[in-house]
């Protein structure tokens, strides 16, 4: 025991440490940097730097580390590269800790959700404002257990660098073992500091943890939470889910507007006859591989107008809207909006992503998503003064102004400071439909706004979309399940089947006397089914 | 083990220890014959190889056998040993300095081969096969002993049919290592099991399977089991001393001709007076071992 202390405690041994650390440290700065090249590559739209990226890690993650230091060590300085010990046992460490860093960083982006990507592309962010404010925040949080593994890995790794002659704890461990002969005391002596090296690693990972955890700010986490035997348990988990949402007794049902006679609508239809065009569609073809999924669909919708898609599952109401602020690429056809082609140059070239995102945040095209999409590491208010921050480069103190005035205007300004997890799915989608027409947009596609929605939670929503096409008199293109809806709020319907539109008229016209058999029949099978439900 | 260790020890990784400081503790501690003064024929050496005066080469050592190298107990930042007191002497004489780099045995040769040390001095046997990546200047006769349990209940005599079916421990690398293999078919022609060979990094790590009973011996330089016995007494015991035919050399890189010569040159002075000799007696080796030095060098 004396023996184990006096080792313990060694000033030859804890000088090791410091290399250890160097070699750790360069092993995982090198890494992350080499990592963070790697992941780029293999996430690049081009294939060139994915194959190579992938060919690097197939080497680097395949070989042994220990041939790795060697190879470092004795084989670079036959063409010229002499590295000192240190540096080359970090060089070995870096390019082996890579494919490993990469591939977690590959991980953490790809699985932040894809919708909200596609509603940060929807509100014009360029891929680089995209993943800093969008997807690293959220791919950081869910990555942190991981580097905290590759960190503890990378530190246990370093004791390889014991074959190429770097003084630290572990060959210090072996020379002193083989002068002395007390071989035990200086392993679990070394083996101890290796340990507290480890557990420091550990505490750094929950630290961090603890520091970057959304739900903090809205309870009170004590730091013991973290501790490894602690566990959230299944109590204060539904206290969490529950509590939020139903804090405030629900001040935030509106007054229905109001609807409009048929007077008011000849009126109506009369006005926006003679406003300019904001959406033409021209001939759009798509294809997904043998099947079609637009043939040949042509749309005008003008300024003031709304206009509600209907049609079954797959009849192309989505992809259209998709198309229109250039979410999806199209085969043949034209989509202008407010006269412009939005994702080509005058001569018909296609723009890179980053101009596309340029043109959509100036174009103003506003997007509702029927899973909402709300970026889940922000406030509601954040969600709502972000993009106006990082893409119309407002103030700070203007965006916030906008965003809680237009919180106020869909009923929420008491859940402003809500995380998306904690609001319910209705006030959700109301989120989004604040921070789609934040910026002011000329149209705004909503893609089934309450499709996804509990049958409760429906009419808060449809609400406030009534109320943006009625009394602010927006352009909308939306596409719905709602025939009643569709018949208050819409100006126009155009019923889709097969990428084409096989009908479109005047919204009550369309509704009440279908031409086509095929409107005829999907009208009667959704009004059966109301009939059905009213039954019950 | 403490008796064996001279006062006199060399800093492992301080290039910047002045020959002055080196010069003083070599006069305080050394033996009155030894640390005079470099050898009188030293300074023609060093007018006739100029090259590496004032330098600061490195030596690569695998530092785990006690009185030819190995670190300081009681100051772990030196390395101390019949080698390292020879090189530092070859060094002297040729007016360049020393710093150590600690490798595995199977290292030695590859890191002198790829430029990150200078010279190997570190009990590594002169064989044919290793001329092929290095020169080496013979320096020391070599007598292994055979070391066993306590008790030897294998009744290991060396190597030969009384160790058919035991396991032997070696280093990965030793000279020992083929020899053992050479024996499976003699064994095998006698009827007898094979012996298994298990591959270590280092010495201690050889003792350890020894003393843990996985392995049943390990040959290697007498002077190395003699340690091992030394400390563990109760377990551990040198069955016999058997002569191998191999010298031990000092191993530099084959495209320095010059520097070879210069060394064996500088060997020739300090054997001349007398310093080897004394060198050995006072890491209580066997004076046997004293060889006049030759080139091994293989195209």
């Amino acid at each position: 025991m004396s023996l184990f202390l006096h080792y313990l405690s060694l000033p030859y041994l804890l000088e090791g440490i410091e290399l250890t650390l160097q070699v750790t440290a360069l092993g995982l700065g090198g890494g992350l940097i080499l990592g963070l090249v790697l992941a780029w590559m293999q996430l690049s739209r081009f294939w060139l730097p994915a194959a190579l990226a992938r060919g690097y890690a197939v080497i680097f993650r395949g070989t042994p580390l220990i041939l790795q230091m060697v190879f470092a060590y004795d084989a670079l300085p036959h063409i010229g590269i002499k590295l000192p010990a240190v540096l080359a046992a970090g060089l070995a460490l870096a390019c082996n800790e890579a494919p490993f860093i990469a591939e977690m960083l590959r991980a953490g982006v790809l699985g932040v959700d894809r919708g909200q990507v596609s509603a940060g592309q929807a509100l014009g962010m360029t891929p680089a404002v995209l993943m800093r404010r969008v997807i690293a925040p959220q791919a950081i949080r869910t990555m942190i257990p991981a580097f905290g593994n590759e960190s503890v890995s990378a530190l246990k790794n370093s004791s390889l660098a014991s074959v190429i002659a770097v003084q630290e704890l572990t060959l210090r461990g072996t020379q002193l073992a083989s002068s002395t002969f007390d071989f035990f005391s200086i392993f679990f002596a070394s083996g101890l500091l290796y340990l507290l090296l480890t557990a420091a690693v550990s505490a750094i990972q929950l630290g961090l943890e603890w520091l970057l955890d959304l739900d903090r700010t809205t309870r009170a986490r004590r730091l013991a939470d973290y501790l490894p035997w602690r566990r959230v348990d299944l109590a204060t988990k539904l206290e969490l889910s529950e509590k939020a949402p139903l804090a405030v007794v629900q001040p935030d049902v509106m007054p229905p507007a109001r609807l409009l006679t048929r007077a008011e609508r000849a009126k109506r239809a009369a006005t926006i006859a003679r406003n300019n065009v904001a959406v033409e569609v021209k001939h759009l073809h798509k294809n997904y591989g043998a099947q079609t999924v637009l043939g040949g669909l042509e749309l005008t919708v003008r300024i003031g107008e709304v206009v509600a898609l209907l049609g079954p599952s797959g009849s192309g109401k989505s992809t259209l809207l998709r198309c229109i602020n250039h979410l999806e690429d199209w085969d043949r056809g034209t989509v202008r909006v407010g006269g412009r082609r939005l994702g080509f140059r005058d001569d018909g070239k296609r723009l890179s992503p980053q101009a596309v995102a340029n043109e959509r945040a100036s174009v103003g095209v506003g997007m509702v998503f029927q899973q909402f999409n709300l970026f889940s590491h922000l406030s509601a208010k954040e969600n709502v003064a972000g993009p106006l921050r990082w893409v119309h480069g407002m103030t700070r103190l203007d965006a916030d102004r906008r965003a809680c005035e237009l919180l106020d205007r869909v009923g929420l300004s008491h859940r402003a400071h809500a995380l998306p997890r904690h609001l319910s799915g209705g006030q959700q989608q109301r989120v989004a439909i604040a921070r789609a027409l934040a910026p002011n947009p000329s149209v705004l596609l909503l893609d089934e706004p309450t499709s996804a929605l509990d049958p409760e939670l429906v009419t808060e929503v449809l609400e406030v979309i009534r109320r943006l096409a009625i009394d602010d008199g927006l352009t909308m293109i939306i596409s719905t399940h709602q025939i009643r809806f569709a018949d208050e709020v819409a100006d126009r319907v155009a019923f889709l089947s097969t990428g084409s539109i096989l009908e479109e008229g005047p919204a009550h016209e369309v509704l009440t006397h279908p031409r086509h058999p095929l409107t005829a029949r999907f009208l009667s099978v959704m009004q059966a089914d109301k009939a059905l439900e009213a039954v019950r | 083990m403490r008796k064996l260790l001279s006062r006199e020890a060399r800093q492992a990784s301080l290039p910047w220890r002045s020959a002055a400081a080196g010069a003083m503790i070599a006069a305080g501690f050394l033996l009155p014959g030894i640390a005079q003064a470099a050898p009188a024929g030293c300074a023609a050496l060093q007018a006739k190889y100029p090259g590496w005066k004032g330098k600061t080469l490195v030596n690569a050592v695998n530092p785990h056998t006690p009185g030819y190298e190995a670190i300081d107990p009681k100051d772990p930042s030196k390395y101390v040993g019949f080698d390292i007191d020879l090189g530092e002497e070859i060094g002297e004489c040729l007016g360049f300095k020393l710093t150590y780099k600690p490798v595995t045995f199977a290292a030695l040769l590859t890191t002198l081969a790829s430029g990150q040390a200078d010279i190997v001095i570190s009990d590594i046997y002169a064989t044919k096969e290793r001329a092929k990546a290095a020169d080496f200047i013979t320096y020391s006769k070599v007598f292994d002993g055979v070391l066993v349990a306590k008790g030897n209940p294998k009744k290991i005599t060396g190597i030969n049919t009384s160790m058919c079916g035991a396991a032997a421990a070696e280093n990965t690398g030793f000279v020992e290592v083929p020899l053992v293999q050479n024996l499976m078919p003699t064994c095998k022609a006698e009827g007898k099991p094979e012996p298994t060979l298990q591959l270590y990094e280092n010495n201690a790590n050889c003792i350890q399977a020894i003393l843990a009973g996985r392995a049943d011996t390990y040959v290697n330089d007498v002077n190395t089991v003699d340690q091992a016995v030394k400390a563990n007494p109760d377990k551990l015991e040198k069955a016999i001393a058997v002569t191998i035919p191999y010298s031990v050399g000092i191993a530099v890189p084959k495209d320095k001709p010059e520097f070879r010569d210069a060394v064996m040159a500088a060997l020739v002075e300090i054997q001349k007076a007398g310093i080897h000799m004394d060198l050995l007696k006072k890491w209580e080796l066997d004076v046997n071992n004293f060889k006049e030095p030759d080139i091994l060098s293989v195209d």
